[in-house]
């Protein structure tokens, strides 16, 4: 019994260092509230973590979150000051920032200027490369999980999908990101990848600070690749030579690339430049965060505007939420999936059958022996809570911003936990 | 893991063997000896390798929670902490943090299954309210690097990848030591490739000349490695019960 109250006397002093405040929402695992840190009288945002019915301890995800940013101390990645337990759930504290990029791209009271653009991608890409150097994938980058402090600074937050990557051979799932900001990899399906993942979602984010709305806004990831490729065009094989090989592979029709002018009609050349280099198809040949931010498009005029003068959103839980988005400029569709949506590389389709561009079939027949290989795949597409195209079933309104809802997590979390080590233990 | 060494938490928290060798002031006043807590670090180290063979994690996950739980008793008493549970509840966390997580039900089975003796054996809500007060001692600082990682490269440029096997022995076994709390763990791993060669005969002075480490810091590792099989015995239960019953004495 003397043990118990030993025990509780830590909790009392550390939660007495904050004072709480009220309710700032809803996280992934838990509630955020914001609080007065009385040690260093800095105004604080404290993640409560829920404990899942306390039947697995401390959810993983928050462990992961814990783990990293116990490691990552940087001006563009927010910062852990603390961590308590207290009446048995795990706190903890960031420090407090007013908003997040997505207000800002939302409020329409705000211009944007190049300058302004170039400031927030700067920030964006310097946190990135931070990470990438300590070997950590942030694999959520969106822009709500860019932060944005009161002295302007943009911070990347987050961190509960992030792992460290380096180690050769490790597979991963490829279940990470909100849909939109998903590289084409990602979508056909790849289990090993690196850092290209997180540089094609900032490019996203690029092309969603110059347009003021969502880029590639998919319904489905069959979807989402169509709007990768009506904006780049299909990829051919001399561009992206691994593509077919990848796991869920299927072939689009051939679509040319429109002029990338055509899409961004107010970014200045480099900017385009560097938007055609993030959104290379090859991760191989895509640019590195270190060589994106020593593009030229950061050395030229305008020079990216000081963090402390950015246009500021109004202040979050204000009715931000309720102006409508603008209209979306690309209303087209994008090309057609020609093989069957889905696991359609199992199905042999007569070769010049109406639809297939290939008149040998040879790349059916290719992509058959490789299904037969891979044959695990199979029970993976029914744990893909994502693909799951409601919006192509129950006609076409327009798509809510998709995010990793927490059952999504929650099974994410299972599959990143599990997927590899837990094949062969006992029941 | 390939994350950079030097600018970790584990880099900043190295210790002097003199600050591993300290009997925390609760457990010195039950008696327990320097010997003692060796004894009981030797015998649970043991414990996790024999529970994580159960339940079947890989080599990686056994060393951090090793290297939890030494951690853990340099700043904690094992009088308020008991290293029974906190082993298992190690082995627990580094499980979750190496993304391999092994269901806490499943140590628990195990526990029970392996150990006759209840000192071991623990519930569900133990291990998890362990698992707070784990974090709590461990600061939250989970990232551990490990002489494993250096290792295959290291025999790739020496040119002598035929000594894997006995130096990934050597590295498995100085997890029964202190040494992932003191020394980097590139370090380990030179000192195991140093010992493999000498017992295999193979000629490596010169690619040791080559590399830029203190070879005279190699060679301390080596010895207190050479030093801990010379003395090597597996504690009888006697000697372990001797020590836990201390632990058990109410003052």
């Amino acid at each position: 019994m003397a043990d118990t109250s030993l025990d509780q006397l830590p909790d009392k002093r550390v939660a007495a260092r904050y004072i709480k405040g009220v309710t700032l929402g809803e996280g992934t695992y838990g509630i955020v509230f914001k609080a007065l840190d009385t040690k260093t009288n800095q105004t604080v945002a404290i993640k409560k973590i829920r404990l899942g019915k306390h039947k697995e301890g401390v959810n993983v995800t928050a462990l992961r979150e814990i783990k990293l940013l116990k490691e990552l101390k940087d001006p563009n990645v927010i910062e852990l000051i603390d961590a308590y337990p207290h009446k048995g759930n795990l706190h903890l504290v960031f420090e407090f920032m007013e908003s997040d990029l997505e207000a800002v791209i939302r409020d329409r009271n705000i211009v944007l200027s190049p300058a302004d653009i170039k400031s927030y991608m700067q920030m964006t890409l310097k946190g990135l490369a931070y990470c990438h150097r300590k070997w950590v994938l942030h694999r959520d980058m969106k822009p709500n999980n860019l932060l944005i402090g009161s002295d302007g600074q943009l911070k990347l937050a987050d961190f509960g999908l992030a792992r460290i990557f380096g180690s050769p051979d490790r597979k991963f799932t490829h279940q990470v990101f909100a849909r939109w900001y998903r590289a084409p990899e990602l979508l056909f399906g790849t289990k090993h990848y690196g850092a290209g993942v997180d540089v094609w979602a900032a490019g996203c984010i690029f092309a969603e600070l110059l347009l003021r709305r969502p880029f590639l806004q998919g319904s489905s990831d069959i979807d989402q690749l169509g709007k990768i490729f009506a904006a780049f065009g299909t990829p051919k094989p001399s561009q992206w030579p691994d593509m077919i090989y990848l796991p869920d592979y299927v072939e689009y029709q051939f679509v040319l690339a429109p002029p990338l002018r055509s899409l961004f009609p107010m970014a200045s050349d480099d900017a385009l430049d560097l938007i055609s280099r993030m959104f290379t198809y090859d991760p191989k040949n895509r640019i590195t965060v270190q060589q994106a931010l020593e593009h030229r498009y950061f050395s030229s005029v305008p020079a990216p505007t000081n963090p402390v003068l950015l246009p500021r959103p109004a202040a979050k839980g204000e009715a931000v939420n309720n102006i409508p988005r603008p209209p979306d400029l690309i209303s087209q569709e994008g090309p057609v999936v020609l093989s069957p949506p889905r696991k359609a590389r199992r199905v042999m389709l007569f070769p010049g059958s109406e639809g297939n561009a290939y008149e040998d079939g040879t790349l059916l027949k290719h992509s058959a022996v490789t299904s037969g290989n891979t044959g695990g795949s199979t029970t993976q597409s029914k744990y893909m809570p994502m693909s799951v195209d409601v919006d192509a079933l129950f006609g076409s309104k327009p798509p809510p911003r998709p995010t990793i809802s927490s059952t999504d997590r929650s099974h994410l979390k299972r599959k990143l936990d599990m997927e590899l080590e837990f094949q062969d233990s006992p029941k | 893991m390939a994350a950079n060494f030097w600018t970790s938490s584990h880099s900043k928290q190295l210790l002097d063997q003199e600050e591993v060798d300290t009997v925390q002031p609760a457990d010195k006043d039950k008696g327990i000896t320097l010997d003692d807590l060796r004894v009981v670090k030797l015998h649970m180290t043991n414990h996790i390798a024999r529970l994580a063979q159960q339940v079947k994690v890989r080599q990686r996950v056994i060393a951090t929670a090793v290297a939890y739980f030494r951690r853990v008793y340099t700043r904690r008493s094992m009088t308020e902490y008991d290293p029974c549970l906190v082993a298992p509840t190690c082995l627990y966390l580094a499980s979750k943090a190496e993304e391999s997580t092994v269901p806490a039900k499943l140590l628990v089975f195990w526990l029970k299954k392996l150990y006759a003796d209840d000192r071991y054996k623990f519930e569900i809500r133990d291990i998890l309210e362990m698992e707070m007060k784990l974090l709590e001692a461990l600061d939250y600082y989970l990232v551990i690097y490990h002489p494993y990682r250096a290792l295959t490269p290291l025999l790739q440029d020496a040119g002598m990848t035929d000594l894997t096997v006995p130096a990934l022995s050597l590295v498995n076994d100085t997890y029964k030591m202190d040494l992932i709390l003191i020394y980097p763990p590139y370090m380990i791993s030179l000192a195991c490739i140093y010992i493999a060669s000498v017992l295999k005969d193979k000629d490596t002075n010169s690619w040791f000349e080559e590399l830029r480490v203190d070879m005279n810091v190699i060679k301390n590792i080596s010895m207190e490695i050479l030093d801990f099989y010379d003395n090597y015995k597996l504690p009888t239960e006697e000697r372990v019960n001797a020590a836990m019953n201390k632990l058990a004495v109410k003052t």
